[in-house]
């Protein structure tokens, strides 16, 4: 008899359903969606606006509940977890990349990318080296000590990668990361997360607009009105449903 | 370590929006210096009137027997066996530490006549050395002088007194009284000095004269009705009445009195204008703390992106509440060390010598036996300093708690939408 340890998929949901009661009638963000993202994938969600991909993200990461439905990430389930367990579970498992970049201006780049490790206690000189080293990686050094309304709109976007996944989480969750991007940096930024998601076995989840994000996927996901038209898999062909 | 990084969230964002942490600070900070200021000032105005109203009547502390206070008659009086005892309780260091003058009354109600008319008069047989110290009295001389020892058929009366009974400066009138053995006695006096105090019950009524004559001519030698304290401070009043009380606990015969029960006039009207003052405080901590709740809402309500993406990051909805909250507390703290400051500064540096208020006022009032000055000048009690401040933190406290639970209940997902 063979035991074998099976690794839960990053990301799995079941008949997930986000409704927003709204006059004069609620609005549908999220229909019965079932998705299982596995470790280590980089998953693009495409779909027009209003299409429901920022709600999933949300979803996804805790930041807004579900109306019916079941979330597991990391082969945890979320759906009704409490508050505070969802915090943990954020600052742990999941790390978050938005379109407007949000680092908290009252902290300096270095700060902000180890701002996550801090609250979990990461010992500082571990700390420093490990976002050091996403910095080198990234092209930031040198720009530790700025506060955010002093970078870049690319530089901003790396930091903000960098604190993404300087804790090395299970799951990143980026909304339209390069919506507010030149081409150049969108394609640096990009280079960044691939090269993050192949050397470290980061999953990524995107929502995107933009064709060159999907371009570099591996697999795209198509929403519309809330429901998932197409799954495609580059490397493999179309994901069974 | 957690909350050390939320205050430091909560100091950073306080030095971050600078403009607004700095006018929200100024409001409370100036807010807490004008209730220093004004606390200042409302004590100082209290301790010259209670001090003018003791030093007029019956001091901080009154030693009597124990019925005098209700009859005021000459049979309920201390006599020499008591006054010994008086004394000698008056000798305790924790006592005499505290004693700034005292003086020794006989005084019986009677009347005072001339050939033009008759009053009602309080007739108070007085040490004139002991007086001096203590009573503002001789000071308010209009006339001739204040008595002096050795002094014997003299007295020393109000100007409306002198104005009714027409009498000047060396003339002679009769007072009559009850005497220790229930007769009534004459006595024949002149007119050594004339006073205003502008209290008018005091100026038609109160008559001095040398304590010996009225010990003789009452037939109560060696004996007194009241013997009375001025304190350096009428804070000790309590104390030194305490320890006066459990000296003298043997000596039913002998009752030790604070002002506030020898003088309940002049008790209620201090606490009444207390009152004001605790209401007008009471207004200008309402306005203090809408102006800090105002300032610290519009912090909330403008970041509320900055506190979605604490809550993304991993914090909880309670310690993102607890990062307002701390900039709450970093505001008060400030501003509670600058307000104070200023206001001391601000008291001590421009008031030292008092508030003029004669502007207002032509001259001085009289209220319960006291008289109201027209300068003022500024005490400071620690402690009411220190409540001050209590009241500030307090009201600094109370401003941040509806934001930060505002900030608890933030819906994440559409926090993130607002821009900053």
């Amino acid at each position: 008899m063979n035991d074998t340890i099976s690794t839960p998929p990053a990301v799995r949901t079941e008949d997930l359903w986000k409704v927003y009661p709204q006059e004069p009638e609620p609005v549908e963000a999220v229909k019965s969606l079932d998705l299982i993202v596995e470790p280590g994938d980089f998953v693009a969600m495409a779909g027009p606006s209003g299409s429901g991909k920022t709600t999933v993200l949300n979803l996804l990461g805790g930041l807004t509940r579900p109306t019916r439905g079941r979330i597991w990430i990391d082969g945890e389930e979320v759906s009704d977890m409490r508050d505070r367990d969802l915090a943990r579970l954020r600052l742990e498992r999941i790390g978050f990349v938005f379109q407007a970049y949000n680092l908290l201006p009252v902290l300096t780049a270095l700060e902000n990318a180890e701002f996550t490790l801090l609250l979990r206690g990461t010992p500082a000189e571990e700390r420093h080296r490990r976002v050091m080293d996403l910095f080198r990686e990234m092209g930031l050094d040198g720009l530790e000590d700025r506060r955010p309304g002093r970078l870049s709109g690319g530089q901003q976007q790396r930091v903000a990668v960098a604190r993404a996944v300087a804790g090395d989480p299970a799951l990143v969750l980026a909304d339209e990361p390069t919506a507010n991007l030149d081409t150049a940096t969108s394609a640096a930024l990009l280079d960044v997360m691939e090269r993050l998601n192949r050397e470290r076995g980061t999953t990524f989840v995107f929502s995107t607009h933009d064709p060159r994000v999907m371009e570099r996927a591996r697999r795209l996901i198509h929403l519309v009105d809330g429901e998932i038209e197409s799954d495609v898999r580059r490397d493999a062909g179309a994901v069974a449903p | 370590m957690r909350f050390l990084i939320l205050l430091r969230l909560s100091a950073r964002a306080v030095g971050r929006n600078l403009r607004r942490s700095a006018l929200t600070a100024a409001a409370m900070a100036l807010g807490l210096a004008l209730l220093v200021f004004s606390r200042a000032l409302s004590d100082g105005g209290h301790e010259q009137w209670i001090d003018s109203a003791v030093r007029l009547g019956t001091g901080h502390v009154a030693i009597q027997a124990p019925e005098f206070l209700e009859t005021g008659r000459l049979e309920h009086r201390l006599d020499s066996s008591a006054l010994r005892s008086v004394e000698r309780a008056l000798d305790d260091p924790r006592v005499t530490s505290a004693v700034r003058a005292r003086t020794t009354h006989l005084a019986v109600p009677g009347l005072a006549s001339s050939a033009a008319a008759a009053l009602p008069a309080r007739i108070e047989g007085v040490d004139p050395a002991l007086e001096a110290a203590f009573s503002p009295l001789p000071e308010m001389v209009q006339g001739g002088e204040y008595l002096q020892p050795g002094d014997r058929l003299k007295a020393f009366i109000g100007a409306e007194m002198a104005r009714r009974l027409e009498l000047e400066v060396g003339e002679r009138f009769v007072l009559t009284a009850q005497n220790a053995e229930g007769e009534v006695e004459g006595q024949m006096v002149r007119v050594a000095g004339i006073y205003r105090t502008g209290i008018q019950e005091m100026d038609e009524g109160v008559v001095h004269l040398p304590l010996e004559t009225a010990r003789t001519w009452l037939s109560a030698p060696g004996a007194a009705t009241t013997v009375s304290l001025l304190l350096g401070e009428s804070r000790s009043t309590d104390e030194v009445t305490e320890t006066l009380r459990a000296i003298l606990e043997d000596h039913p015969e002998i009752r030790v009195m604070g002002w506030r029960q020898a003088s309940p006039d002049l008790d209620s009207a201090v606490r009444i204008d207390d009152y004001g003052d605790y209401l007008f405080h009471t207004i200008l901590f309402a306005i203090v703390g809408l102006a800090v709740l105002n300032a610290i809402m519009m912090s909330v309500l403008g970041r509320r992106r900055e506190f979605g993406i604490l809550q993304a990051l991993g914090l909880t909805p309670a310690e993102t509440g607890w990062v307002v909250f701390g900039e709450g507390l970093f505001l008060t703290a400030v501003s509670g060390v600058a307000g104070m400051v200023l206001g001391y500064v601000v008291t001590w540096g421009f008031f030292r010598d008092g508030l003029d208020f004669s502007s207002l006022m032509d001259e001085e009032m009289s209220l319960s036996g006291g008289i109201i000055e027209t300068v003022i000048v500024p005490v400071f009690y620690l402690k009411h300093v220190l409540v001050s401040v209590g009241y500030m933190t307090v009201i600094g406290i109370l401003a941040s708690i509806y934001p930060a639970r505002r900030a608890t209940l933030l819906d994440v997902a559409e926090a993130m939408k607002f821009e900053q």
